[in-house]
């Protein structure tokens, strides 16, 4: 009786040295988010960067986000994110879902073939594609367009097999009652299988989200004026012009209002977003 | 009796196959997809790469774009060198790192989703922003960074400035950034692991470290293959943060120059459309011969 309550003793006593040591490294983990924000709403942090490093501002002022907000480029790029972003979005999850469809109830000549290059897109790194994909939209005039950066997106190789995999588990007595109904096949999927697909549309928003919002290299491409910069881009170049280091303050306000959408987006649907980040994990295998 | 089924078999029959068609429907949007920005580019690209070429002007050069690269062009293989110094010491800390830190939260009774989503905020931030906010925390003499490591007694490093440790700067920011994921993966996939083959062990008289060696990390193997794959195509093709701290020259002494570094900075500076093309052909071709490896390692592990 002794021993085992001296063990549970020592279990717990395990679990609270653990504890604290995830906490020390978790707030590690946090720490530049903090410093960032901290930085961020110092009024004199633009001068001198506050040192020694402190959490709480000396002189706590909105006056950097004004700033930041002073010369409306960074509502222009929040703009062409969120418009190159949702249309991305869409555009990618309505592709997914028709293809992994016809990938799992499908029959039809050449689906084992379409559906190993479909898989085999997941291979090809993008720089690879990066200048002949470039000069096609040039040649077209799409360059410096919306179109460049959501039109691509109607390739998701990964969102077609996660769809795949969805509507396999979908039993296929739903498919056959209602042909003998009669629907088309458009309709079975409308009226039948749409309705279900709640979950794995979700999960394809929540990953092609982050991926649309946060990409750099093809928008620093194929948009190439200042207008139609999105937030990543307008912030590498941001970054050049203060390779000084001297507007600390402006630049964290920057930064911060720049991270600030999926940050929230994260915090309210942390569950999902971790749930769909592991579902990719486990199916990648 | 039987003539009616026959018929209204082969009537079905005939309606299975019209139907085939619309499944074509079903997939155009995707095979749109696939055909104007995968096959064409890829196939483009392979020719461009045997052309000498500035958007305007095209000469066929077989093979010499990939001789200059390999035989000629020292900074490529800097790219190279730099590229794969980054990404085998990040992935190298991040997995066994991670793997380590997730087993811990899922031991642990109380409080597994609020370190879940502590470690796992740095992945979904743009590695551009964070890099922004990372030149200031490694700056040398304002930044949080050396005030620590001083006040602990150690000499500050002057980060983004020498070659050696800015190379490190950016691993210490990737390692940052994708831990998270390793970690949400690695607990989705112990959670995967059979309970009754703990309490097995247990009754057997196994303790903690003996369960640890030979049942969590045996099962945890296609995992480790799985995230060694992605880790090294996500960092085989780092850009955004080195191009954010180091500019198109990779600065300091393009210690951070790195493969699609020199992409970007050829091709698209410098409208050496064939060059870039070759070399983005080599880098396809190491990301699928690392690839192979790891998966062959991995098989020989299991």
């Amino acid at each position: 009786m002794t021993s085992y309550s001296n063990k549970w003793k020592k279990k717990k006593l395990s679990n609270m040295i653990i504890t604290a040591v995830l906490l020390v490294a978790g707030l590690l983990m946090v720490a530049p988010f903090i410093y960032m924000i901290s930085v961020s709403l110092e009024r004199t942090a633009n001068l001198i960067p506050p040192f020694p490093p402190r959490i709480i501002p000396e002189d706590l002022s909105s006056f950097n986000y004004m700033l930041a907000f002073e010369s409306g480029e960074i509502i222009t790029a929040y703009l062409n994110s969120f418009i190159t972003t949702s249309g991305g979005v869409i555009l990618g999850v309505i592709t997914s879902l028709l293809g992994g469809y016809a990938f799992s109830k499908g029959n039809f000549k050449g689906k084992k073939v379409i559906f190993v290059i479909v898989l085999s897109t997941m291979m090809i790194p993008f720089q690879t594609r990066l200048i002949p994909m470039h000069r096609m939209f040039y040649n077209f005039g799409l360059t410096n367009t919306y179109w460049a950066i959501i039109l691509p997106r109607m390739l998701d190789g990964f969102g077609i097999l996660l769809c795949k995999q969805f509507f396999d588990q979908l039993p296929n007595s739903l498919r056959e009652a209602a042909q003998i109904d009669g629907g088309t096949e458009l309709n079975i999927f409308r009226r039948v299988f749409l309705p279900l697909t709640g979950p794995i549309t979700a999960t394809l928003v929540i990953l092609s989200f982050m991926a649309c919002w946060n990409d750099f290299l093809w928008p620093l491409i194929a948009l190439t004026k200042n207008s139609l910069q999105t937030i990543p881009v307008y912030m590498s170049s941001f970054a050049t012009q203060d390779s000084n280091g001297y507007l600390a303050g402006l630049t964290m306000a920057t930064a911060t209002l720049s991270i600030l959408p999926i940050v929230l987006v994260f915090l309210a649907l942390q569950k999902y977003i971790i749930e769909s980040i592991a579902l990719s994990g486990i199916k990648g295998e | 009796m039987q003539p009616t089924m026959k018929t209204i078999s082969s009537k079905n029959h005939k309606k299975m196959k019209e139907q085939s068609y619309v499944w074509y429907l079903f997939l155009l949007p995707a095979l749109i997809g696939i055909i104007l920005f995968m096959v064409y580019p890829v196939l483009e690209s392979f020719r461009l790469s045997f052309f000498s070429s500035n958007g305007v002007k095209e000469t066929f050069v077989g093979i010499s774009n990939y001789t200059q690269l390999i035989l000629k062009e020292e900074v490529f293989w800097k790219a190279i060198f730099n590229t794969f110094y980054m990404a085998i010491f990040q992935v190298a800390i991040a997995v066994p790192l991670g793997f380590v830190i997730a087993t811990l939260i899922n031991n642990l009774p109380h409080f597994k989703d609020l370190f879940k989503v502590l470690f796992f905020i740095p992945y979904i931030t743009s590695l551009v922003a964070a890099s922004m906010v990372f030149m200031y925390l490694f700056h040398p003499e304002m930044g949080p960074i050396n005030y620590l490591l001083e006040s602990i007694g150690l000499p500050g490093i002057n980060w983004l400035s020498d070659p050696l440790s800015a190379k490190w700067a950016v691993i210490i920011l990737g390692i940052w950034n994708w831990m998270g994921f390793v970690i949400v993966i690695c607990i989705a996939n112990l959670q995967t692991i059979p309970a009754q083959l703990y309490e097995a062990a247990e009754i057997d008289g196994a303790n903690s470290f003996q369960k640890f060696a030979y049942i969590t990390t045996p099962k945890m193997m296609p995992t480790f293959s799985f995230l060694l794959i992605m880790g090294f195509i996500r960092t085989l093709q780092r850009f955004g943060e080195t191009y954010t701290i180091g500019g198109l020259e990779g600065s300091p002494m393009r210690s951070l120059y790195t493969i699609v570094g020199f992409i970007y900075d050829r091709g698209f500076n410098g409208t050496e459309y064939g060059l870039a093309s070759a070399a983005a052909y080599i880098l396809f071709m190491i990301i699928m011969v690392v690839t192979l490896i790891n998966m062959k390692l991995s098989k020989m592990n299991v």
